[in-house]
């Protein structure tokens, strides 16, 4: 037996509940991982507050962790009992003890990186690095705009954005938050509720706008987020913090300058097992050559993850949070 | 006097209207045009009924081909008796004054209907393949209309380039044609299966980037024919506009891509335009894209030409003859 959070129905922070669970074996292709670190996502929210959808319930809750290999099913190679292994993504269900998961989802944990940094980092990490490289590929001398530049992403991204030599501007809710993302790397944070950043983009790039918008407010951003392009410009939604974007027209892409849209996912970047490695080197190479810092800024017992929600969505949190088992 | 075709309020082919009118002395850096022959293009049916916006009353048109008669004081590079090929909103007509900046002199080995009737398609196919989504060797592509005025050019073009092209077109007259220009697979649609032939043919995979100019009855299925992080390239409606739509429909397909270019934003300095212009005399003097002129109409039939265009029976590109 072990321990995991389970959800019997959509709802708030409390429908979620601590529970004895049966893991079993691992079966061909399955291993058996005991975690040590479980990471906290704002993608955890929707999928307890049922905004993206379970296949059935009990649910499992939590998509990233870090932890130690207790035993390998049929026909898996990569890793053996005792590997320190981290993922992103998979099932849902990273908030336990212990659980079973798909061989072909695991990374080593590399030497020097510990545990609590790597939960913190695979989800948001893996998905600054497909965002910046591969979604669009930043490079020296690009200004960029990323919004809710002080998240989870946007202070991975600051930073490696910055590394990748371009300039960043980024938009926060706060004045703290404007400090923070300048303090990771953001050129120039714009503060939403005191400045139009359509204005304050068109400003900063002398009117010509920039080639790429990173947006992961959605419904309340999208539009003016548009109006940033310059022309051939393209507009990256890869989050809805602020509700889904309502349907919108093709023509529009035209007629604010030939854009481009895309609504990728981490799943679908990292869904063959080479991309997926690519992807988790990269970001290893930045974080061990100090790059990009992972700020671990609150630290919960797993038990206690129904405050660590109520404050994610109070926005009371920076950085990255840690759920310990 | 010049013969203009005008509107004065959007509709079907029964709003174009045959008009006389003067016209006035070129001013300076302007140019009197002698059309030879006028191009017809989708775009100008979008114009006709308010798809694209226009102020009324319009005068229609937007290329044609001829020879230079006057020219208006500042002009330099043009001289009465040059070739040349134009692009400027009202050119159905037999003659007009445009900014020389609109005219792009012709080589020796361009003939004038060629040009007229091709020159904004074959620049549209240089952007789409070269710039929107730059086509590489042995990619397989899907083109719809891979008949049509672009389409015949398209499948040219990504020919030379080393493409694979899946074509759809609408019936089975259209299907040697598109064949005949280096469409490897046409499909008559909506009777063949599209997206099954795009599996079969890419390992179960999808297409890296879909050209559609369809719109509305094409784009499902445009979306099913992606593979992941595919990029669907949007430059065209003829069967009506899509209808609006979510934007988290390109993560449910696999994190794709969408596009709605528009000629004039990768043409847009001197130097964009000189660069499109010669790749395009280029592949059109070497003879490795022909220019099909399916139909030849009297200007004055503009009517009868759209309602041909918009009811999918012309083949190739058509030129109206002043």
């Amino acid at each position: 037996m072990t321990k995991a959070i389970r959800i019997h129905a959509y709802g708030g922070p409390e429908a979620m509940s601590w529970e004895d669970v049966e893991v079993g074996e691992p079966g061909a292709g399955e291993v058996l991982v005991r975690h040590t670190a479980v990471g906290l996502n704002f993608i955890d929210v929707y999928m307890r507050s049922g905004q993206y959808p379970q296949p059935a319930f009990p649910a499992g809750i939590g998509l990233e962790g870090a932890g130690v290999v207790e035993a390998v099913g049929a026909g898996v190679d990569d890793v053996a009992a005792g590997d320190r292994v981290a993922y992103a993504g998979g099932p849902p269900g990273s908030y336990c003890e212990s659980r079973l998961m798909p061989a072909a989802q695991l990374v080593t944990i590399p030497e020097g990186l510990d545990d609590n940094q790597a939960a913190a980092m695979m989800l948001k990490g893996m998905t600054a690095e497909y965002l910046l490289r591969r979604t669009y590929s930043v490079k020296s001398g690009d200004t960029i705009l990323f919004h809710a530049a002080a998240g989870g992403v946007g202070l991975i991204a600051c930073q490696w954005a910055k590394h990748l030599g371009a300039t960043v501007i980024g938009t926060v809710g706060t004045g703290e938050k404007a400090e923070l993302a300048a303090a990771h790397g953001c050129d120039h944070p714009i503060i939403v509720c005191e400045e139009n950043f359509v204005a304050k983009v068109r400003d900063i790039t002398d009117g010509a706008g920039v080639p790429v918008v990173y947006d992961s407010v959605g419904k309340a951003t999208f539009n003016g987020s548009l109006d940033c392009l310059a022309p051939l410009g393209m507009m990256v939604l890869f989050g809805q913090s602020s509700g889904a974007v309502p349907t919108f027209e093709i023509a529009t892409l035209g007629a604010k300058g030939s854009l481009f849209l895309t609504r990728p996912s981490l799943m679908a970047y990292n869904a063959k097992r080479e991309a997926l490695l690519a992807s988790a080197a990269a970001l290893f190479e930045v974080t061990a050559g100090g790059q990009v810092k992972i700020e671990i800024n609150q630290t919960y017992a797993l038990v206690d993850v129904v405050q660590a929600h109520t404050d994610l969505e109070a926005r009371k949190t920076t950085g990255s949070t840690v759920l310990l088992p | 006097m010049t013969i203009v075709i005008r509107i004065h309020e959007h509709g079907g082919p029964d709003v174009l209207q045959v008009q006389d009118v003067a016209l006035a002395d070129p001013g300076p850096g302007d140019v009197l045009l002698r059309n030879e022959a006028v191009g017809l293009n989708f775009f100008d049916t979008y114009q006709r009924t308010g798809i694209y916006p226009i102020d009324l009353p319009a005068a229609l048109g937007t290329e044609s081909a001829g020879v230079v008669e006057e020219v208006g004081p500042g002009v330099e590079d043009l001289s009465p008796g040059d070739r040349v090929v134009n692009a400027s909103q009202g050119s159905y007509c037999e003659a007009m004054v445009v900014p020389a900046a609109n005219l792009t002199r012709l080589p020796d080995d361009v003939n004038t209907s060629d040009a007229a009737a091709a020159m904004s398609k074959a620049m549209t196919v240089q952007a789409l393949v070269e710039s929107v989504y730059p086509v590489a060797q042995d990619e397989v592509v899907v083109l719809h209309a891979a008949a049509g005025g672009v389409g015949l050019i398209a499948c040219q073009w990504l020919k030379s380039l080393g493409a694979r092209i899946i074509g759809t077109v609408s019936s089975d007259e259209k299907v040697d044609l598109a064949r005949a220009n280096g469409c490897d697979i046409a499909l008559v649609v909506p009777r063949d299966d599209l997206v099954a032939r795009v599996m079969d043919e890419t390992d179960g995979a999808g297409v890296p980037v879909v050209f559609d100019s369809v719109g509305n009855d094409s784009f499902e299925s445009s979306l099913k024919s992606l593979r992941c992080r595919g990029t669907l390239v949007s430059f065209g409606q003829a069967s009506g506009l899509v209808e609006p739509f979510r934007p988290n429909i390109l993560a449910a397909h696999g994190s794709l891509y969408l596009t709605r270019p528009l000629l004039d934003d990768f043409v847009a300095t001197p130097e964009d335009k000189a660069k499109c212009t010669g790749r395009v005399f280029a592949m059109m003097a070497s003879g490795t894209v022909k220019i099909h002129i399916g139909q030849t109409y009297p200007l004055a039939d503009i009517a009868q030409a759209h309602r041909d265009l918009e009811s999918r029976k012309t083949i190739g590109s058509t030129i109206l003859l002043p």
